[in-house]
Parts: C-alpha cells; sequence; structure tokens
C-alpha cells in the first residue's frame, strides 16, 4: 500500500518534470526566436516573409506555376536521382573488383577509394568541372552529377562491401556445393539476400547525396542552393530566403529517411539463414 | 583454388587494358584537342618565393593557404571537440531539457546541407557575434609580442575577425557529428558501470567523469580521429565565405595565374598528402595502443 503510493508520487513527479523540461526547451526556442529577430531589428534588417510564396509557386489563372525556389528543388532532386543511380553502379563494380583476386583490381579500387576518402568534395568538383569536363566536353550538369557519383560511389563501395562480407558463409558453401559459378553466386544467392542488409546504410547516403549536392553550386547548376543565392542576390532577403531553403533540405531528407524506415520495416530482415 | 587462376588473369590484363586506354585517351585529349600547354615549373614559387629586396624567402598563395588549412584544422578540431563533448553529453543526461536542446540542434545540422548551414551562420556570427567580441580594438591594444604569437597561431591579423568567424562556423558545424560519436561511445559502456558506481555512492556527476567517460574515451579514439579528417576536408567549405584557405587561395591562383590545370591538381595532392598522412599516422598509433589493452 505504501509502496503504491510513493510509485504513484514518483510517476506524478516524473510528469511534472516531463512537463517542465519540454516548457523550458519552447522557451529556449522562443528566446532564439526572438534572439534572431531582434538582432536583425539592430542591423535594421526589414523581415519580408510575405514575398517568400511567390518564389515558391504563383497561381494565374487556376493554373499552378512553380516558382524559382521549386523549380531548384526539381533540379536538385533530378541531380540526386541520376548520381545516385551513378553512384550505386559505381560501389556495386568498386565492390565486386574488391572481392576479385585480381590484383590490378584490388589495386584500382584502392586507388578510387583513397584517392576519394582523402580529398574534400569541394576539390573534387573542381577537380572535374575545371579539368574533366573541359577535355571530355562535358555539360555542367553532367559534370556535376559525375563529381557527386565518384564522391558516394566510394562510400557506397564500403556499404556494398561489408553488406555482402555480412552474408553467413554456409550460403556460399552451399551455393558452391550445387555447383553455381562464381557470376551465378553473386547475382542468385548473395546480392539478393545483401540488399536487405544494405538497404538502411544506403538511405543515409541518399540523404547524405542530396545534401552534398548543394555544392554543385559552386559551379552554377541552377538547384536549391543556386536559386537561393540567385534571389538573395536579388532581394537582399538574406534570412528569409537561406531559411526556406535550408527548410526545403530539411523537408526532403526528414521524409527520405521516413520513408524508408517504414520500407525497412515491411522488408523481413532476418530470413539470411541466421 | 588452382584451376581458377587463368580467369582472374584475363581479370587483371582486362583492367590494365582499360585504365590504359582511359589514360591515354584523356591525354591524346588535352594533347590534341584542348591543346593545353602545361607548365609545372610555375608552381613550386606559389608555394614560396624569394624577395630580392629583403633577401629572404616568403610564403607565396598556396603555402599561405596550406598554413590557414593547417591553423584551421587544429583549432576547428579542439573547438569542436569541446562543443561535440558538451553537445554528446547533454544528449544521454537524465534531464528532458538538455536532450530535447541537443537533439534538436543535431537534427538540424545533420540534414540540412554543410554549404547552406555556414551561409546562414556566417552572416549571424559576422554580423552579431564579431562586433560584440569587439577583435579590432582588442588587437589594437595589444603589444608587438602578442601580435607575433598571434600571427603565428591565427594568420594575418587583420584577417582575424574573418577568421574568427569561419573557424566558429565550422566548429559549430562539425561539434554535430562529433557528439554522436560521444554519445555512442558512452552509450557502449555497459550499464553495469553506472550501477556499481552508484552503488559506490557516486553521484551521476562523478560516475559519469570518474567511471564512464574514461572507458568511453578509448572507444571513441578511432572514429574521432576520422571525424577530424573530415574536419580538414570540410575547411575547404569554408572557402566560400571568404576565409583564406587552401581551396580559396587555390582559386583565386587557378583565375589569376590561368594556370588552372596545374593549380587545381596540386591543390587535390595537398589535401590529399595531409589527410591521407593522418589516416595513416592514426591508423599506426591505433595499432600501437591495441596492443597494450
Amino acid at each position: 500500500m505504501n509502496q503504491t503510493i510513493t510509485s504513484r508520487l514518483r510517476q506524478r513527479r516524473r510528469h511534472w518534470r516531463w512537463a517542465f523540461d519540454t516548457l523550458a526547451f519552447l522557451i529556449v526556442l522562443l528566446g532564439l526566436g526572438w534572439i534572431i529577430v531582434e538582432g536583425a531589428g539592430t542591423l535594421h534588417y526589414n523581415w519580408q516573409w510575405y514575398r517568400i510564396p511567390q518564389y515558391l509557386y504563383h497561381i494565374e489563372d487556376g493554373v499552378f506555376y512553380s516558382g524559382p525556389l521549386l523549380r531548384g528543388l526539381g533540379v536538385t532532386l533530378e541531380l540526386t536521382g541520376w548520381s545516385l543511380l551513378l553512384t550505386l553502379i559505381f560501389g556495386l563494380t568498386a565492390a565486386l573488383l574488391q572481392r576479385s583476386s585480381s590484383w590490378a583490381a584490388h589495386a584500382i579500387t584502392r586507388v578510387y577509394v583513397e584517392i576519394v576518402r582523402n580529398t574534400p568534395l569541394l576539390v573534387q568538383i573542381y577537380l572535374v568541372y575545371f579539368i574533366l569536363a573541359p577535355i571530355l566536353d562535358l555539360d555542367r550538369f553532367v559534370a556535376a552529377i559525375l563529381a557527386l557519383a565518384i564522391f558516394e560511389g566510394a562510400f557506397a563501395a564500403e556499404i556494398f562491401r561489408a553488406g555482402i562480407e555480412a552474408i553467413p558463409k554456409g550460403q556460399w558453401e552451399a551455393a558452391r556445393s550445387l555447383g553455381l559459378p562464381s557470376h551465378a553466386i553473386h547475382r542468385l544467392v548473395i546480392l539478393p539476400q545483401a540488399i536487405r542488409l544494405v538497404l538502411p546504410p544506403l538511405t543515409g547516403l541518399a540523404v547524405s547525396l542530396i545534401k552534398h549536392s548543394a555544392l554543385v553550386s559552386v559551379i552554377a547548376v541552377a538547384d536549391l542552393t543556386t536559386e537561393g543565392r540567385n534571389l538573395i542576390a536579388d532581394t537582399f532577403m538574406t534570412f528569409e530566403l537561406w531559411f526556406t531553403v535550408a527548410a526545403l533540405y530539411l523537408v526532403l531528407t526528414t521524409s527520405l529517411s521516413l520513408l524508408i524506415s517504414r520500407l525497412e520495416r515491411r522488408l523481413p530482415m532476418h530470413s539470411a539463414g541466421h | 583454388m588452382p584451376p581458377r587462376r587463368p580467369r582472374f588473369r584475363q581479370l587483371d590484363l582486362l583492367i590494365l587494358v582499360a585504365v590504359l586506354a582511359l589514360i591515354s585517351y584523356i591525354l591524346y585529349r588535352v594533347q590534341f584537342h584542348f591543346h593545353y600547354n602545361w607548365n609545372w615549373q610555375l608552381i613550386p614559387s606559389y608555394f614560396a618565393r624569394y624577395e630580392p629586396g629583403s633577401g629572404n624567402w616568403v610564403l607565396n598563395l598556396l603555402g599561405q593557404g596550406f598554413l590557414m588549412t593547417v591553423r584551421l584544422a587544429i583549432w576547428g578540431g579542439l573547438l569542436a571537440a569541446l562543443t561535440g563533448g558538451a553537445l554528446g553529453v547533454c544528449r544521454v543526461a537524465h534531464s528532458l531539457f538538455l536532450r530535447l536542446l541537443s537533439l534538436t540542434y543535431i537534427g538540424l545540422i545533420r540534414n540540412t546541407p554543410p554549404l547552406v548551414f555556414i551561409f546562414i551562420f556566417y552572416f549571424f556570427i559576422s554580423s552579431q557575434l564579431m562586433p560584440l567580441l569587439d577583435i579590432e580594438s582588442w588587437i589594437a591594444d595589444a603589444g608587438p609580442g602578442t601580435l607575433k604569437g598571434l600571427t603565428f597561431l591565427f594568420g594575418p591579423l587583420e584577417l582575424l575577425p574573418n577568421f574568427l568567424s569561419g573557424l566558429i562556423c565550422l566548429a559549430l558545424f562539425e561539434s554535430a557529428y562529433v557528439s554522436e560519436i560521444i554519445r555512442a561511445g558512452i552509450e557502449a559502456v555497459p550499464q553495469g558501470q553506472w550501477e556499481a558506481a552508484r552503488a559506490l555512492g557516486m553521484h551521476s556527476g562523478q560516475a559519469m567523469s570518474k567511471i564512464v567517460l574514461p572507458q568511453a574515451l578509448a572507444k571513441m579514439v578511432p572514429p574521432l580521429a576520422g571525424q577530424f579528417i573530415s574536419l580538414i576536408k570540410d575547411s575547404s567549405l569554408i572557402s566560400l565565405i571568404s576565409i583564406q584557405e587552401l581551396t580559396f587561395t587555390g582559386t583565386e591562383l587557378a583565375v589569376s595565374s590561368g594556370r588552372v590545370f596545374e593549380v587545381w591538381l596540386t591543390v587535390g595532392v595537398l589535401y590529399f598528402v595531409l589527410c591521407f598522412g593522418l589516416a595513416r599516422l592514426f591508423g599506426r598509433l591505433e595499432r600501437r595502443l591495441s596492443r597494450y589493452h
């Protein structure tokens, strides 16, 4: 009897504490917002949030037209989609080459991975755009896709390699004892199982691809960041536009994470002979 | 598996031929299509040049930029470790308030592009925080000895406010990633360690600082070393807000000298040498440490 009362009291105290903490958190957020507004006020910053929607979309005669920001978002998505495809190809090729027993394959993947992992993406973009693109006559959009895919491909290779190595040894032995040749083992037995394992880290890769795609604004590909920067140069609404751009990216990345985590739950995870 | 040998020999040959073909195609395009005339002799003079007037060597753009990148890495690493450590401890704290606050910060940073974050924060820091710190008047009051020391530590003093804004941006952004490493390290320490510490009568602060953190640190060192290398690479982003580090001076030099290919290749090699060298060094240290455990 006594115990139930104390535990109930304790629980009630915990609830109060949670409520108090949440309230304090909200107050801090409000305080930060106030600091931003006040700080902008001392700079005589003129907030013009009402002008933002027209840069997202406008409706004329009942017809929807997308503004520069939404168009930029579309370009970002297009860029991410293409480079994700190429990333997967690069990554899978590198992972399979790494697994083969050919020394040339080892050497080439090692050089590729080390170069990509030890230089900044920005410098890689400049290298592709200023050196490779003029030599091979690539347009800037293709150069951007290529630079992003080369960069993320090295990380994808690592993900694929880990995924393939995580498949239990029995699967290899069983496939080999059935007399399957090496490429058939990979294609029919190992990769279908590895896909489930690599899906969560590949989601992380896709999210980081979206984030890194912002960097191609340095070579003036008309993505979301470029459109934002151009609008800021035109309108001087620095804060409104950057906050909007950041919010758009945030919506994109978090919705992708949520989508995949829902997808993951529907895939049976432990069917790989555990 | 002896019967397999010949097939892999074939693969070797195939790869070598493909690589050679790609390289020779690119070289062919450079030579006969693009008509680029290489001039590598100029590059060393971009690192340091001899000044006939005073009779000594002075650092040129690439040398200055490289030194600035190293400074950014060291100070940024320290600052990111401090703020990231604090954030990481908040992330596993008892109080919901601290957890909510750190979670919001980390979530925001990890889900927006670094570039966008840096642009937003740069405007705030350079327009709000820097006037508050009032560095210029502080420098004006300093003696010549202090000035020399400061120049050695932070680079040219007339650029100090600029440098500090870039540094704070970089550290704030990097601290979100550091804090995740710290959190993972703390959570990897078995729950029994906490309980044992509490059973000995320590309060939670003592348990954290005396029992859990020392054990967690050993687990954090390898990923923190990797994050330090990431910080060096991410410091190239700071060039976009005009902090005069290696990528910025590279851009300047490529435009002013017109030696685009040579300059960018050199910048790439410099970053590679720095990051790859550090990665090898950390790897060796780690192996040596693990021998003692």
